[in-house]
């Protein structure tokens, strides 16, 4: 398992139950002079163990509280809007109506509205905005669509006195004078640590090919690069084919199986958001393939695929902690509030890489099934 | 042996046959009852093995059938709050979101609905806080139009589980724009409250979806919350029950089954819930209830045991003071038949005139003494023979009144002077007196002073009784040997007396 951000490479728990048998027993043909050592070595790994366990289940935290900060007023107004209607935001969403649950506790009401379209466009986007502004919003958060033609945009609101933020998985381009970010700040990174898990899965040689969720996303955009900077660093490997499936999990089942007809011999896919996957392990299974998938995000089936094998790797965002912290930000930005002290500029949350051996554990922790 | 003996002899064996019968009886009794007891406790276990078998599936029946209509019960009043809901918000002519806001806030309250939303064409949804976009969040806004109720399962990111009821909002229009449906959001662990058992331990229930995943977040015997029913019991059961098992989730069949687990026999009872795709499951831990009615029986056999041995104490005890009793009233009436048969001997040994012995007692006395002399135990015995001097004389001129008297004071004269011997009245006039011990050493003086009265009494008129006397000799060979020799002395005196001037026969 690997954590971006904020955590190290670990991996799997089933090399963490081998460790100590394989010590033991090698310990004990070497002639570790005493048993307390042998218990200590074994102690440690178990430790080792249980660490890994935990960090599975903080992969998304569910346990928050808000922070000591007492809002100015008793009724704040938001609104948000996001790249597209999907799965993944409705995780965020539970995290922003937690939060607006225990301001309601402490007496504050927070109504907030939370928009997207059936499809990621910028235009669709710039329209929502444009009509936030004539809504009397405390703040407006943006998750942007596409950086270059939203960002100006935000910059133009901010200028107008409006308070943006930008929110979840994308956040505006290098100059974008938007207050604060919430979310994901290591797109890059993910699409990078995806990769060289699967380069190393694959010996590092083989055709890969690259899906992404829509274009001009920052978030998937960014995870692209990311996999296209790795796999220019192994000689051996090439990409064979880069497709958008406009956060489609039919298209993308399609376009893999295109791929595949394409490619044969195709070894690995990247997957850059959260239905890709979903629609490439779909097509993997039914073509019988042994492409290796590495990919984003909680989707339900795919960590079924994941516990099945069929995955090699997925990215986890903790979505939850996204919109609770969003909301928390939002309230403080509304009373005036600048980065610094109260929030940063960027609010990071993590990504943790899980493997097969993690699946069951992170289907219960999201969905509570129990396999 | 007299028959006085042989009748006591023959009660005292006939009450020990009556006593030996009664101990036999009882403890006859005593044992039927103790086996028929032990035999009575064993049947009821058994026979409330069987009776629980039998009555927990029935049990088990109704208790899932009546969890199911709980949840039914609780679906149709939603519905109907729902419904009375669109009616508010049809008559309220709501034209900002503010508003909006407002009226679901209060319907909310007013019908206790939880997360209360309406949905407009555009898949928008309308909360009391929030409005969002929500056609990735339920299922049921896939379908597009919504002709009908819809009942479906929210699986929530985060492992809750939400009931979610949606029904078509027909013409209604909020802020002109036309409202596709309102819907509720139920935590189904709310539910799961509702379902609580109180036989905590015994008794367990899970909400399940057709394809076997839990809703309730509960224990179901061996299946661990949060567990697929289909996964939990996939090793614990054979393949044909199984089968059986998907089956009846997957079509939404009732059906139970008794499975045993680990030496635990469980009986699992299941029933749809009606238009929600999901099972309720109940299951009963039969064997918990066996140890505990086994418990119950073991007691009930304690008890059983001790009142056995208690009873059986207590007839021991009230046996033996029975016998007791019964021993001491036949000793008491034993000693009453000696004490009357003493009295009838009494009686028939005794004159009734005088109260001293009379001529039967001397010839039984005369018989014991005659065995002793026979056997040489006899010695130091003396005879004396009295005679009462003018008994005729006074029955013939004063009459037997006096005559009577005459014999009393003679007697009397002779008890109060030989108080050591033994005195019989053995004629009409005649007493003898026979003298053992202090009686015969004292007999010379005694004889001198009986004699001096008499001659006194001569002289005062007054009783005169001539005696004579002879001690038992060795070659006496019996009694009247001494008798005879005593009463030739006897009418020596006689003689003697008259010359004192005594009245005899002859004057």
């Amino acid at each position: 398992m690997k954590r971006t951000g904020k955590m190290n490479h670990r991996k799997s728990t089933l090399i963490s139950l081998v460790l100590p048998v394989t010590l033991v027993f090698l310990m004990s043909v070497m002639g570790c002079s005493s048993q307390e050592e042998v218990q200590t070595v074994v102690s440690e790994v178990e430790e080792n163990a249980a660490e890994v366990d935990d960090q599975v289940s903080s992969a998304v935290d569910f346990d928050h509280e808000l922070d000591s900060y007492v809002p100015l007023k008793d009724h704040y107004n938001f609104y948000f809007t996001y790249k597209i209607v999907h799965p993944w935001w409705d995780a965020v969403a539970l995290g922003m109506e937690e939060a607006q649950r225990q301001f309601l506790e402490k007496g504050i009401t927070v109504t907030y509205e939370y928009m997207a379209p059936d499809e990621a466009s910028a235009e669709d986007q710039i329209e929502r905005l444009e009509q936030a502004e004539s809504g009397d919003y405390d703040v407006i958060g943006v998750d942007v669509a596409d950086e270059d033609i939203i960002s100006p945009v935000l910059n133009e609101m901010i200028d107008e006195g409006y308070k943006v933020m930008t929110f979840s998985s994308s956040d505006g381009s290098a100059g974008c004078t938007r207050i604060a970010y919430v979310g994901n700040t290591h797109n890059y990174r993910d699409g990078s640590d995806l990769t060289e898990a699967l380069c190393s899965k694959l010996d590092y040689k083989g055709k890969v090919a690259i899906l992404v969720g829509s274009q001009g996303a920052p978030c998937h955009e960014d995870r692209a690069r990311g996999a296209r900077d790795i796999i220019g660093k192994y000689p051996d490997m090439e990409i064979v084919a880069v497709e958008y499936d406009n956060d489609s999990v039919e298209k993308a089942y399609n376009l893999t199986l295109d791929i595949l007809k394409d490619y044969p011999d195709l070894d690995g896919i990247i997957c850059c958001n959260m239905s890709n996957p979903v629609g490439a392990a779909r097509a993997i299974t039914e073509t019988g393939s042994k492409t290796v998938i590495v990919g984003m995000d909680h989707d339900r089936e795919a960590l079924r695929f994941l516990d099945q094998g069929v995955i090699y790797c997925l990215g986890v965002q903790d979505c939850f902690s996204i919109g609770f912290d969003t909301l928390q930000v939002a309230v403080k930005i509304a009373d005036g509030n600048k980065p610094g002290d109260l929030f940063p500029e960027k609010t990071d949350e993590i990504t943790t890489i899980i493997y097969q051996e993690d699946a069951a554990q992170m289907l219960e922790l999201l969905y509570g099934d129990i396999l | 042996m007299t028959d006085g003996d042989k009748n006591t002899n023959a009660n005292t064996n006939s009450n020990r046959g009556f006593v030996l019968t009664a101990v036999i009886g009882s403890a006859l009794v005593m044992t039927i009852l103790a086996l028929s007891t032990i035999w009575a406790s064993r049947k009821t276990v058994s026979a409330t093995d069987e009776a629980v078998s039998a009555v927990s599936s029935f049990y088990l029946e109704a208790m899932a059938d009546q969890r199911a209509q709980t949840i039914t019960n609780l679906i149709n009043n939603n519905f109907e709050h729902m419904n009375k809901a669109l009616t508010v918000i049809q008559d309220e002519e709501i034209e900002s979101q503010e508003e909006l806001r407002t009226t679901l806030g209060k319907i909310k309250t007013l019908l206790s609905l939880n997360r209360f939303a309406l949905v407009d064409e555009d898949n928008v949804v309308y909360t009391q806080y929030t409005t969002y976009t929500g056609e990735s969040r339920y299922d049921f806004l896939h379908a597009g139009e919504l002709s009908d109720r819809v009942i479906s399962t929210l699986n929530l990111y985060g492992s809750s589980k939400q009931l979610c009821l949606a029904i078509p909002a027909g013409d209604l229009k909020v802020m002109g724009k036309p409202i596709k449906a309102c819907f509720v959001q139920i935590d189904i662990a709310e539910i799961t409250d509702l379902l609580e058992f109180e036989e905590h331990g015994n008794a367990f229930f899970g909400l399940y979806t057709g394809e076997g995943a839990n809703l309730s977040d509960t224990d179901l015997g061996m299946v661990r919350a949060g567990e697929n029913i289909l996964v939990g019991t996939r090793e614990h059961i054979p393949d044909a029950l199984w089968d059986k098992l998907s089956t009846d989730f997957a079509e939404g069949n009732e059906g139970s089954m008794t499975l045993s687990i680990n030496g635990m026999q469980e009986t699992i009872c299941y029933a749809p819930v009606p238009n929600t795709g999901w099972m309720m499951a109940v299951l009963i831990r039969e064997s918990l209830i066996h140890e505990q009615i086994r418990s119950i029986s073991d007691n009930n056999r304690l008890v059983s045991r001790i009142l056995i041995t208690v009873t059986l104490a207590s007839m021991v005890l009230f046996a033996v003071i029975l016998l007791l009793q019964y021993r001491r009233i036949s000793s008491v009436k034993l000693e009453t038949e000696r004490e009357n048969s003493r009295t009838f001997q009494s009686m028939a040994n005794t004159d009734s005139m005088t109260g001293v012995r009379n001529k039967h007692a001397y010839s039984e006395y005369e018989v014991a003494l005659n065995e002793m002399i026979r056997s040489g135990e006899a010695k130091d015995i003396a005879v004396v023979v009295c005679d009462i001097n003018g008994l005729k004389h006074v029955n013939d001129t004063k009459g037997h009144a006096a005559g009577g008297q005459l014999i009393k004071d003679a007697s009397t004269l002779i008890c109060e002077h030989f108080i050591h011997g033994a005195v019989f009245r053995i004629g009409g006039d005649e007493f003898a007196v026979i003298l053992h011990d202090k009686g015969f050493t004292t007999l010379e003086e005694t004889f001198a002073a009986f004699n001096r009265e008499v001659e006194e009494n001569i002289l005062k008129d007054k009783v005169v009784v001539s005696i004579g006397y002879s001690v038992l000799l060795p070659e006496d060979e019996q009694l009247h040997d001494a008798f005879e020799r005593a009463d030739n002395m006897m009418y020596k005196r006689k003689k003697e007396l008259k010359t004192m001037g005594a009245v005899t026969r002859g004057t």
